[in-house]
């Protein structure tokens, strides 16, 4: 891992930072400067000072508290959607290019179909039959992964299952099963793991707009899409709100960019192996 | 003067050294024939001489053309390279573009080197290469391999270069291709006066085609001269070693048991269908094929590319369905669905590419012991014993198997695919191209070990191959096909002297004579 690291400054800083706030985030789970839920009329507005770093919303709660919590939402959120697509996406990918056929066609319209959905329409018919929260924002920013997660795989698997080594794993008497298990899939790692950076990022700004829209997490959980969200209609009279929140978002999501991209040029075996290429012979 | 003038040439990627140090020099109209093993650097002198090194080259010493430095300018460069150098590659797909047709791509080189890219000039080009104008309109998937690399010959003659220089060019393609390809080049070149460059691994094809040679070895130039002298009276050791491993010795005929056959093939096929519906064609890529293997047989396959040879070798091991036919081993039924594994352990298959046949994210231990999941009765103690029996079968030590596939050369990777293949100790082995992408000097040591173990364990392999050199010396019974269909057969020696279908005289007519 350190290895990978050097000379992957691009990998370095954005792992780092994302670390970072996550960590910042787990920390809000025992510790916070100051309970979220606490409502404190009195020392409402109050710029940043030594009592609060970055000041109190209109609530009069403590807004690094606030940050913290709210980062944690979006990681657990992004994390867990990213999880779902990963669990159901990656297993359909492979399977479509394991069996081909009628199981490639049948996964290949399922993506196209749940990529017609953005995660908001999915999320407000979600929200219409359940009612709004966390969990359904999980659910839809998840749904929206699968497809993507479904067409790396494949695209991934289908360089691989033309493999001698493929071939050879049959001549062991392995199934479609043990080869996906044993051989495609560390081998499709690294660009999971890219794939999984990258939709991490958007799956934030996903549960940011959702939240910001009343679909996602609600009160008195926070998370910095619902910071905007309250912050929105004093932005004239206090943008101060508004710009932490929304500067966390920007901060979490380059950081992340950064990371995936990082991670893409120290990962990428088809890079990798054109290096090779060039010094062959 | 020369027209290339190559002193102490020296290329190094970091610290590493890849050409250390080459000095040579090629008169007009001359031949010129570099030789080596892959990594020995003879690819990149002739990038460095055409200006096309990697970045993050570090490149020494002068490259004279024609009495001038290469210019330093990436335009005059350009230049150069259009107008009097022209080169051709390994794989013409590669270099070709996809999305144009070739006639396209002829006159767009034309028009670049000599400004006035006329209908003619381009029909003149095409029949210069041996095809037909009616090709220009093709795309290069359209064309096969062998009319690929004429249209690369074509693109490079399109400036009328002074210097072509071809890296390999005959290396992808079959042997009657790789003939045709050879005596058109020879054609052209005697035609147009044209000096050449001839990069290969392959001695025969050198000594074929150039007047001089050098011999490189591990980025330097070990021995240079006429082709006449290099080869008959080499003076270097690792030129007498390529010599002495470019000649197959002939191993001893099998001792076969009649009567005991253990694998039956009766009236095998295997159709492809194209296009949709109504309008579909059908492609018999193995055609009513039938043959049986005697137990301690080495039998051949040989056919030009695309002939079903492939095609035919999957069905046998079960890795593909046959349309219509059975395949029996040892009187148990083959087929991928419905196969015992009991059965599946008694046969194998070695690859071609020692490359890609091992999950690089495996260690070679857990790969090699892969085929013992079909006998199911071993204990985990007898399973790891016959990895290591099969590992030092092969010449390997047992400490290797905790390694990874990257950290292996090429000889050493075929071993380990032939421990794998051997593991489960079958009795048919089916060798796919075995040595063909292994170097000259590990060439040899593959195949005495192949021999070695076909005796000790009484295996029976059949042998896939467009080498008949090699064929003549280690088979019993070579099968020529051709679309799908075994042609001829016979003893190798019989069937090459005294060919009687057209393909096996195509092929006999095809084979290079043996230097020296």
């Amino acid at each position: 891992m350190i290895p990978l690291l050097r000379g992957h400054p691009r990998l370095l800083v954005g792992a780092g930072i994302s670390l970072l706030l996550a960590l910042a985030g787990l920390v809000s789970l025992v510790w916070t400067p100051y309970p979220i839920e606490q409502v404190v009329v009195a020392e409402r507005f109050l710029g940043s000072g030594p009592q609060h770093w970055l000041g109190t919303d209109h609530l009069g709660r403590d807004m690094l508290s606030l940050i913290m919590s709210g980062t944690l939402t979006s990681f657990l959120v992004a994390g867990l959607a990213a999880g779902i697509g990963i669990g159901i996406g990656v297993p359909m990918g492979l399977a479509a290019a394991l069996w081909g056929g009628w199981v490639e066609w049948l996964v290949l319209r399922v993506s196209d179909l749940t990529f017609a959905f953005p995660a908001v329409i999915v999320a407000i018919l979600i929200a219409t039959l359940v009612g709004p929260g966390e969990s359904n924002a999980i659910f839809a920013i998840g749904i929206f992964n699968i497809p993507v997660f479904a067409r790396v795989a494949r695209g991934g698997a289908l360089t691989l299952v033309g493999q001698d080594y493929v071939a050879a794993a049959r001549l062991a008497g392995r199934n479609r099963i043990a080869i996906a298990w044993l051989h495609l899939l560390p081998n499709i790692g690294s660009l999971i793991i890219v794939q999984g950076t990258i939709q991490l990022s958007l799956g934030i700004l996903a549960e940011a707009g959702l939240s910001y829209i009343g679909l996602g997490t609600q009160p008195p959980a926070t998370s910095l899409g619902l910071m905007l969200r309250d912050a929105q209609s004093l932005f004239l009279i206090h943008p101060w709100l508004s710009i932490v929140p929304g500067l966390a978002i920007v901060v979490i999501v380059i950081a992340l960019n950064m990371a995936g991209d990082g991670l893409r040029d120290a990962l990428d075996p088809r890079l990798r192996r054109q290096e090779l290429g060039h010094v062959a012979g | 003067m020369s027209l290339v003038d190559i002193k102490d040439l020296r290329i190094s990627f970091g610290q590493v050294p890849a050409v250390d140090g080459v000095s040579l020099a090629i008169d007009h109209g001359d031949r010129f024939g570099l030789i080596g093993e892959s990594g020995s650097g003879k690819s990149l002198t002739a990038l460095a001489l055409a200006g096309l090194l990697p970045e993050g080259a570090r490149v020494d010493g002068q490259i004279l053309f024609d009495g001038q430095p290469l210019p330093a300018n990436e335009a005059a460069l350009a230049r150069l390279r259009g107008r009097r150098i022209g080169m051709v590659f390994q794989e013409p797909m590669t270099a070709l573009n996809p999305l144009m047709r070739v006639g396209d791509q002829i006159e767009e080189s034309v028009a670049l080197t000599r400004g006035d890219a006329s209908a003619g000039a381009i029909v003149q080009l095409l029949q210069e290469v041996g095809l037909d104008p009616s090709h220009g309109r093709r795309y290069p998937h359209q064309l096969s391999g062998g009319q690929r690399q004429r249209v690369m010959i074509a693109i490079a003659l399109a400036g009328e270069p002074d210097l072509m220089i071809a890296d390999e060019p005959t290396s992808a393609l079959d042997v009657i291709t790789q003939r045709t390809v050879i005596d058109l080049i020879d054609t052209v070149c005697a035609r147009r006066g044209m000096t050449l460059l001839f990069i290969s691994h392959d001695i025969k094809v050198v000594a074929a085609l150039c007047d001089h040679i050098a011999v490189m070895q591990q980025g330097t130039i070990v021995e240079k001269g006429t082709t006449e002298a290099v080869l008959n009276s080499p003076r270097d050791g690792y030129t007498r070693a390529l010599l002495a491993a470019s000649k197959i010795p002939r191993r001893r005929a099998a001792v076969i048991t009649a009567g005991a056959s253990v694998l039956d093939v009766e009236n095998l096929s295997r159709v492809y269908r194209h296009g949709m519906w109504g309008r579909s064609v059908k492609l018999r890529a193995v055609d009513d094929v039938s043959f049986s293997l005697s137990k301690g047989e080495c039998v051949a396959l040989v056919g030009p590319s695309g002939c079903g040879k492939t095609t035919l070798a999957r069905m046998l091991v079960g890795l593909d369905a046959p349309s219509s036919g059975t395949v029996t081993l040892d009187g148990e039924p083959v087929s991928p669905a419905k196969m015992r594994p009991i059965t599946r352990a008694k046969m194998s298959l070695v690859f071609q590419d020692p490359f890609s046949s091992f999950d690089p994210r495996m260690t070679v231990e857990r790969s090699v012991a892969e085929p013992l999941h079909l006998l199911r009765a071993l204990s985990a103690t007898e399973k790891a014993a016959r990895v290591r029996e099969a590992v030092e079968a092969v010449g390997l030590d047992v400490a290797v198997l905790e390694r990874y596939p990257h950290e292996f050369s090429g000889g050493q990777r075929q071993r380990l695919a032939i421990a794998r293949a051997l593991v489960t100790r079958p009795s048919l082995v089916v060798l796919d191209e075995p040595v063909s992408a292994l170097d000259v000097s590990i060439r040899g040591e593959v195949l005495a070990l192949l021999a070695g173990l076909q005796e000790e364990y009484h295996l029976t392999y059949l042998l896939i191959s467009h080498d008949l050199d090699l064929v003549a010396a280690v088979a019993d019974r070579a099968m020529v096909m051709e679309a799908g269909r075994i042609v001829e057969s016979g003893r190798p020696d019989d069937l090459f002297a005294r060919p009687r279908h057209p393909m096996t005289r195509a092929l006999a007519d095809a084979r290079l004579p043996n230097p020296a």
